[in-house]
């Protein structure tokens, strides 16, 4: 596929479009902010840039005028210049910060696009003799790569000096090349078959050489004429990895007919190699598309768009994985063609866009051109329609989890899966549980490790490994209580058995990733057996440490005693176990009016010094009864003895009242005598 | 402490080795008393005790054990029981009877005495003083009746009520009845009941013909326990009666109503309940002596042994219930519970005040089945210092009544008479005498000397069910050391209102009652303080050196 | 009894049961009807006039007792040669145990002489053992008023003689000690995950085997899970553990390594078995007959069949109303579905719970002889006995140790606040009871040097070790 649109290769427009709503579960749609721009005709040339993703208009007679449009920035740059012939190749740098031009085959001009710096064009002419310029590519702001059928040519470019100083040239044989601006690497297609691939990887101010391969041909070529062409290559990165997209159009393999797209995987250093087939299991005609990690592949008879994600499991041969396509073939979601013009015009209802039409030209990652309508939009993967058409509730989470735009189509599938009707066996929702958590699991970890290196500190600044990034598909226990679990508890329609298993479920497979479980989850679990009266459960549940302990937790039980009473002791244990509330365990016991249980609870851990005598005296008191409160006075007598060698309470302690009360029920002569020994 | 006592094999060791009080050994060992023989024990009599020590209740129970004590030539001429004087026995009885119901009430006199806490006849006994059948108002369907703590019940082999504690007998004949079925039920299989057990009460029944004796007992009490009050109530009669005549009555008539016999005694066994439920001495099978000077308490004991005359067998100096001095006949022994007897008579009636008694009485664990005379009269009306003189011969009340002139000159003479009454106004010493600021109260009981000793009383226990409550708990630990098939030699208690210690060694039997609070750690050492105090109190505490005529 | 060891011809007659009957006063009010009154009347060959004696004799103690107390009325009966022990299960139906006191025999000038023991018996442990007789019959038949409504006095006669004619013989009374007081329950220690494993497989049984209402399930004879409230499994584990399980330890442990199914070819993959329904499931015929059980008696009153199924150590009971009875495909399903993966849940937990024991170092034998047991969930543990025999559990202690102990729970039970004893045999051993907030710990040390502070520590020790995870007052 040309990046040009060649005028002559418009189609008869109209008939087709998406007959196959009708099966419904479009997953695939254009975007809805389409580029507009001025369509291809003989005076107007369309141009695309995939670095920048720009599309230039540029409309010729006398001065050249040049109309930019891309899709981030929002007003387009226009501008005009001399028209010194007709333009091959117009480009940005990086930036739009130059300009550069191909009219002829031996040189290519120069405009710089600085503010206030010189404004006249310069041009390069390519160094190798007699070699004639293919195209060119910017690989920064000021960088740029000539592509000559002998060879390429790396120049920085100077735009105050208005010159250009080759940094890097390399002479070789080139029938066409490729360029994958995402991972500036550059593809050539090299000797007479064509198929075998030299890359080229450029970075700031170097170019480095990758270890050239062959593609393999369908069939052993006839003659020795160009048997590869570019418009079966693409290049794309796909879950952070550069591939080489090779769409074979008649597979090798006797036993399948049907056209296949070969992934070559293309590292960085080593070697490069042959790693997936997708079988397409139909010929004609093909394009493809990147579009979120997904291999998207149109075939344009059908009218219909399949979808492969090499991260599902496929079948092994050793060497190369071959996937099946994920979805059943759809067409791309109908489109309606914006109604373009002043409102003057007669307000006609949108035009339906035709899809499919042989006027596309489709640009890696997930651009689609139609040159003859003059839009520019980039494809988009849908996830809700996928829902129903992978029935599979473990392939679907799969699928989704490695999608930008997860989060909530899996809140809601697992909240549908709970739910009449249609509502899932406990084992597939273990399953998806523990796919949720695992990838939950990766997440923190990766947290885990990066805050453990900060805080061992960046002294030994090795390269700073950055924040790991939180993508939609990390689903934590907030996300599932919000949105799920106490939703799915609220309306109780599902049996209350049914109710507590998913809850178990979920804690186990929590567990089973050693994922810390947070306590409202525990207080749903605990809810839910309140409501319906399951106190033994709950017990046994305590019993075995499955609700683990927190102070919380412990409270939450405390508030039951008065329907359950053993969740005293519960809460108790409990508190004992966590160690540091021993200030709860003494509340707890002098609520309850257990002053001495509480006196000797704290002279166990040793702090009966440094409590505060009035606060037992009035929980002696409250008891109502005059053995304890004579135990507890006589005590803390005795700590004054001991402490300051009087028997006798400090006015500090505010205790008048309690002395009072003890000389009128047990007499003077009780008090304790200072003693000294 | 208990280990020590282990590791030393305490009571095989002699007599004496082991001083106790000894320091430098009270430093090696955990108790100053590691190993207390028999006899050397604080508390121990020198020349031997002045009773039969009691150190099980079988000792009691073979109602023909009375017979066995040996007897001395002039109790068997004046031995009045041949079974023909049936009217002589009544005779002796109307005097009794008479004496006892026609003293007349003194109120201003009872209060008095409540005031100062001397005796507390229960208010039982005063009900009884002012009407005399007070029992009939209590209606036994109401449940005031039946929540009663312990109702005591004495019936003849016929079912015929004998005794009642609450509730009149009328009311109560189909209940005890009911009783007698169901003894004689189980006899009639070779069988016997022993008790009946149910949620917060037991039932035990006590056979000892011609007589059934029934306690429903609320208490903590073992078994073993309640029956061992029930047999003190069948001493008590036996006491005013003799076993022989008693046996004698229903051989002559099976359904004899013996209330005919004892009009008039019930409050004797009324006020022997109440203080059963109050002092430890019937628990401990053991006698409390009045804190003394040992000098005082010799002279005391000198005069009285000087005021001897041919008939008596037993002269007895007694203040409260509390021993002040005791002389008796060469080889003749005092039991614990003869003695607990005519402390029960003396303190049941206040009417001993006035002017000199003479009165016939048998001493069951002495000799069953002889009446003795006692002479009882206060020493001086504003003290409660009660002289007891026990003769043999009826007829003797001048000779007897002559030596109670001579031991009051004597004690004039001596001088000591002040010295008493100083003693007197503090009839009881304060635990915190002891020095140990956890330590509320114990029992130390000297198993020679058949002697015990505990302080009074004190806060926190002041309320009345909280000192029940306390001798409760006593019960509770002496049960479980003395169970008959179970033994223990410690049992250390914590409990949520105090915590108390047993310890029984064959010489003797501690008590301690401390704060909850104690720490274990803390408890031993207060025994060993305990003990050490003790010691050093002893001649005050007890009477070391009984005499004899 | 410890001097029947020492006084060579002196012989110990154990306790034994002497009588056993049920009985309604209301049944038989009239002169002459007295016969009437008697359901269950064991041994069966007394002669009738001596059974209506009986029968009267505990009316008029129970008559008696009113009279003091309306509302609590006798319980037991001492009396020098035996004990009697009475319990009203339900209103007017009455139950009495006639326990013979033991016997020490001796000789003397050539004629035996016999000494009842009348201290020996503790009421506790015994009215106990009735009302387990009681539960244990409502476990298997209902109440005795269902069993009335259904088919009179007649059917519910039948009912009694079937069931304590056959139960009776298990009593055994000699063997009787404090772990029958608290008929508890005990739980088989296990860490998190693997319990929410057996968890999440208890849910997914229940969910694929739909006409299971509840489930439970053991290892090693101890629960760790109980669908069913706490009064009922505490009955069904007695049973499962003093009856069922023991009857099918033979064959257990004969294949525990080598699949129990020989004469089920095919089957080979698990170690499942039903040990209660059909044995072959290959063979047609086989019967699927499951033992009923009522549970919930005082509310829903639900009948119920009882599968039990095991794989290795691991026993599962699944219970599904008695409406739906059981048919052999059910069975087979159940056999397919449930026995390859309690296997391997077997499997993991026998594993789990190994490395647990290695970390905690469990494995030597306690240093502590001591009885817990927690009134709140009924969770019961002994160092002091050994592995139950069929119906038996033999303390490995000196009957008069075990005693004392019962005397320690019975002074508890008299108040329900805390209280600790420790107490000094005559045999020098140290026993201590602690009671905290609904439970019980009971130590026996024989440390016999020891003093108090020392055996205090020991205490401390065992608590720290053993309970450190609870909160027991100090």
């Amino acid at each position: 596929m040309s990046r040009e649109a060649p005028p002559e290769e418009e189609a008869p427009g109209g008939e087709g479009g998406g007959e196959r709503q009708g099966e419904g579960g479009c997953y695939l749609a254009l975007c809805a902010r389409p580029v507009h721009f001025e369509k291809a005709n003989p005076v107007n040339c369309v141009f695309f840039d995939e670095a920048n993703k720009q599309v230039f208009a540029v409309r010729s007679g006398g001065a050249t005028g040049v109309v930019v449009k891309g899709l981030e920035d929002k007003n387009p740059i226009s501008f005009r210049m001399e028209d010194k012939g007709e333009v091959k190749c117009i480009k940005f740098s990086l930036g739009n910060k130059i300009l550069a031009v191909q009219r002829t085959l031996k040189n290519v001009d120069f405009l710089n696009f600085i503010p206030d710096s010189p404004q006249l064009e310069y041009t390069q002419e390519c160094k190798t003799k007699n070699a004639s310029i293919l195209g060119f590519c910017w690989t920064s702001s000021t960088e740029i790569v000539f592509i000559t059928d002998q060879g390429i040519e790396f120049y920085q470019v100077l735009p105050e000096k208005r010159s250009l100083k080759l940094l890097k040239n390399q002479s070789i044989n080139v029938n066409w090349y490729m360029y994958c601006p995402e991972s500036s690497v550059i593809l050539l297609s090299t000797t007479v078959l064509g198929n075998v691939l030299q890359p080229f990887y450029f970075k700031s101010g170097t170019m480095s050489k990758l270890s050239k391969f062959e593609i393999e041909l369908p069939a052993a070529p006839k003659s020795s004429k160009l048997s590869l062409s570019e418009r079966d290559i693409a290049m794309a990165t796909i879950y952070g990895q550069l591939y080489v997209l090779f769409l074979r159009h008649h597979s090798r393999t006797s036993n399948s007919t049907g056209a296949e797209v070969v992934l070559y995987h293309l590292p960085r250093e080593g070697s490069c190699k042959k790693t997936h087939i997708l079988k397409l299991n139909r010929t004609g005609k093909f394009a493809l598309n990147v579009v979120d990690n997904l291999v998207v592949v149109h075939h344009q008879d059908t009218e219909t768009s399949v979808i492969f994600d090499i991260k599902l499991k496929g079948e092994f041969d050793g060497t190369t994985t071959i996937h099946q396509f994920v979805l059943p073939p759809r067409s791309i979601q109908p489109y309606q063609i914006p109604v373009a013009g002043p409102a003057s015009v007669t307000s006609q209802s949108p035009v339906p866009c035709k899809l499919y039409s042989s006027s596309w030209i489709v640009f890696q990652p997930d651009i689609i051109i139609s040159a003859s309508e003059g839009y520019l939009w980039n494809l988009q993967v849908k996830l809700e329609p996928v829902v129903n058409l992978l029935p599979d509730k473990g392939k679907l989470m799969d699928f989704l989890l490695q999608r930008r735009e997860c989060k909530m189509v899996i809140l809601s599938v697992c909240s549908q899966m709970l739910s009449e009707p249609g509502r899932g066996s406990l084992s597939v929702i273990a399953t998806v549980f523990d796919k949720l958590n695992h990838e939950y699991k990766k997440y923190l970890e990766a947290e885990q490790s990066y805050t453990m290196v900060v805080e061992a500190g960046q002294s030994r600044n090795n390269p700073p490994l950055k924040r790991p990034v939180r993508t939609q598909a990390v689903i934590d226990q907030s996300d599932m209580y919000t949105h799920v679990l106490s939703v799915f508890t609220e309306k109780k329609e599902a049996p209350h058995k049914f109710t507590i298993a998913v809850l178990m479920e979920y804690i186990r497979s929590l567990n089973q990733f050693q994922i810390a479980v947070q306590h409202y989850l525990y207080e749903l679990v605990i809810k839910t057996l309140v409501q319906h009266n399951l106190f033994y459960m709950l017990h046994q549940f305590l019993q075995y440490h499955v609700l683990s302990d927190s102070k919380p937790l412990a409270c939450l039980l405390l508030s039951l005693e008065s329907i359950y009473p053993p969740a005293h002791q519960l809460s108790l244990d409990m508190l004992k176990r966590l160690s540091t509330a021993n200030d709860e365990i003494v509340e707890v016991l002098l609520s309850k009016h257990q002053v001495l249980a509480a006196l000797r609870f704290i002279r166990g851990i040793g702090g009966h010094d440094s409590i505060s005598a009035r606060k037992f005296l009035d929980a002696a008191k409250q008891a109502d009864d005059d053995m304890l409160f004579y135990t507890i006075f006589r005590f803390f007598e005795q700590r004054n003895q001991r402490l300051r060698g009087n028997p006798s309470f400090t006015p500090g302690e505010h205790c008048e009242e309690h002395v009072t009360f003890f000389k009128q029920v047990f007499g003077e002569q009780a008090l304790m005598k200072p003693t000294t020994f | 402490m208990a280990a020590d006592v282990h590791k030393k094999k305490g009571w095989e060791v002699p007599n004496g080795s082991l001083a106790p009080g000894d320091g430098q050994h009270a430093e090696r060992a955990e108790s100053p008393t590691p190993g207390l023989a028999q006899g050397t024990e604080p508390g121990a009599g020198q020349e031997g005790a002045m009773f039969v020590h009691t150190r099980s209740y079988e000792d009691l129970t073979s109602p023909e054990d009375g017979g066995v004590a040996a007897r001395s030539p002039e109790e068997r001429q004046g031995e009045p029981a041949e079974p023909t004087s049936m009217e002589q026995i009544s005779k002796d009885f109307s005097e009794l009877s008479t004496q006892l119901t026609g003293m007349a009430l003194d109120l201003e006199e009872e209060m008095r005495q409540n005031k100062e806490g001397k005796l507390e006849p229960s208010p039982q006994a005063a009900r009884r003083d002012s009407v005399l059948s007070g029992k009939e108002e209590e209606d036994v369907t109401m449940d005031a009746w039946r929540m009663h703590r312990k109702h005591v019940f004495v019936l003849s082999e016929a079912g015929k009520p004998v005794y009642s504690r609450y509730g009149s007998e009328e009311a109560l004949s189909s209940t005890m009845g009911v009783m007698m079925a169901l003894v004689s039920f189980l006899e009639a299989e070779k069988n016997a009941i022993r008790s009946i057990h149910a949620d917060g009460y037991k039932v035990v029944f006590v056979r000892r013909s011609p007589l059934v004796l029934v306690a429903v007992a609320r208490t903590r009490q073992s078994e073993q326990e309640i029956a061992h009050e029930l047999l003190y109530i069948y001493y008590q009669i036996l006491s005013l009666l003799t076993w022989t005549q008693l046996n004698h009555i229903f051989q002559q008539k099976q359904n004899y109503d013996l209330r005919r016999l004892l009009a008039g005694s019930e409050r004797i066994t009324d006020n022997l309940l109440d203080l059963m439920a109050h002092d430890p001495s019937f628990l401990m099978g053991a006698v409390r002596c009045l804190p003394l000077a040992s000098s005082v308490r010799d002279a005391v004991s000198t005069s009285l042994q000087q005021a001897k005359a041919k008939s008596l067998v037993f002269s007895i100096l007694l203040s409260g219930n509390q021993l002040v001095s005791l002389v008796r006949k060469k080889d003749q022994f005092l039991h614990p519970i003869d003695l607990h007897l005519l402390f029960n008579l003396i303190s049941s009636s206040s009417s001993f005040r006035e002017g000199e008694a003479w009165t016939p009485i048998c001493l069951p664990k002495f000799n069953s089945s002889g009446f003795f005379h006692a002479h009882i009269s206060y020493l001086e009306q504003e003290m409660d210092l009660c002289l007891l003189l026990v003769s043999t011969d009826r007829e003797d009340f001048f000779t007897v009544s002559d030596c109670k002139r001579r031991f009051q000159e004597r004690l004039r003479r001596r001088g000591v008479y002040h010295a008493l009454q100083e003693a007197l106004r503090t009839p009881f010493y304060s635990v915190a005498q002891v020095g140990i600021p956890d330590l509320r109260h114990f029992i130390y009981k000297s198993k020679s000397s058949g002697l015990f000793t505990s302080p009074e009383i004190e806060a926190p226990y002041v309320r009345e069910e909280e000192k029940e409550r306390l001798l409760g708990l006593y019960q509770y630990l002496h049960s479980r050391a003395h169970n008959s098939s179970r033994p223990l030699k410690n049992i250390y208690f914590t409990g949520p209102r105090e915590n108390l210690l047993a310890w029984v060694t064959s010489a003797f039997e501690l008590y301690i009652c401390y704060s909850p609070l104690g720490t274990k750690a803390g408890a031993i050492s207060a025994v060993n303080k305990l003990m050490k105090w003790i010691r050093k109190e002893e001649d005050r505490l007890f009477i070391l050196t009984p005499q004899t005529y | 009894m410890a001097a029947a060891a020492a006084a060579g011809q002196e012989k110990q007659l154990a306790p034994i049961l002497l009588s056993f009957f049920i009985y309604n006063p209301k049944l038989g009010p009239k002169e002459g009807e007295e016969e009437k009154k008697i359901l269950f009347y064991h041994p069966n060959e007394v002669e009738k006039n001596e059974k209506i004696r009986n029968v009267g004799l505990c009316e008029a103690i129970v008559q008696f007792t009113r009279t003091f107390s309306p509302t609590k009325p006798a319980k037991s009966l001492h009396t020098q040669k035996n004990r009697q022990f009475f319990h009203e299960p339900e209103e007017n139906f009455w139950m009495v145990m006639v326990v013979r006191n033991p016997i020490i025999e001796k000789h003397k000038d050539g004629k035996p002489v016999y000494e009842y023991q009348e201290e020996e018996l503790l009421d506790k442990v015994y009215s106990s053992v009735l009302q387990q007789c009681y539960s244990m019959y409502k476990l298997f038949n209902g109440t005795f008023l269902k069993a009335m409504e259904d088919g009179g006095v007649k059917a519910l006669k039948e009912r009694l003689e079937k069931f304590f004619h056959r139960y009776l013989q298990t009593l055994h009374l000699q063997s009787c000690d404090l772990l029958d007081v608290f008929c508890g329950i005990s739980f088989f220690p296990l860490d998190k995950m693997t319990y929410l494993k057996i968890q999440s497989f208890i849910n997914r049984m229940e969910e694929s085997l739909n006409i299971v209402k509840y489930t439970a399930f053991l290892y090693n004879d101890q629960l760790i899970w109980s669908g069913l409230e706490q009064d009922d499994m505490r009955i069904l584990y007695k049973y499962l553990t003093t009856s069922l399980f023991p009857r099918h330890m033979e064959p257990e442990l004969a294949g525990r390594d080598s699949p129990i199914r020989a004469e089920m070819p095919g089957n080979l993959q698990h170690y499942g078995r039903f040990l209660t329904g059909p044995l072959n499931l290959n063979d047609p015929e086989a019967k699927c007959r499951f033992p009923k059980i009522f549970v919930n008696t005082d509310d829903t009153y639900e009948e119920l069949h009882l599968i039990v199924y095991k794989a290795m150590s691991a026993a599962v009971c699944f219970m599904i109303d008695a409406s739906i009875p059981p048919t052999l495909e059910f069975c087979r399903k159940l056999d397919s579905i449930v026995g390859p993966q309690l296997t391997v849940l077997a499997s993991d937990i026998c594993e789990q719970y190994n490395i647990n024991k290695r970390i905690s170092g469990a494995e030597k034998e306690p240093q502590f002889k001591f009885i817990y047991f927690n009134h709140m969930n009924l969770a019961e543990k002994s160092t002091i006995h050994m592995r139950k025999t069929p119906s038996v559990s033999l303390a490995s202690v000196h009957p008069d140790l075990m005693k004392i102990l019962g005397d320690i729970n019975s002074d508890f039970s008299r108040v329900d606040e805390d209280e600790e004893i420790i107490v000094k045999a005559m045999s020098d051993y140290w026993v201590v009871g602690k009671k905290s907030d609904q439970r019980e710990l009971y130590v026996i040390l024989n440390q016999k040097n020891a003093n108090l502070i020392e055996v205090n520590e020991e205490v401390k020790k065992l608590c720290a070790t053993q309970f450190n995870n609870i909160f027991f007052l100090d």
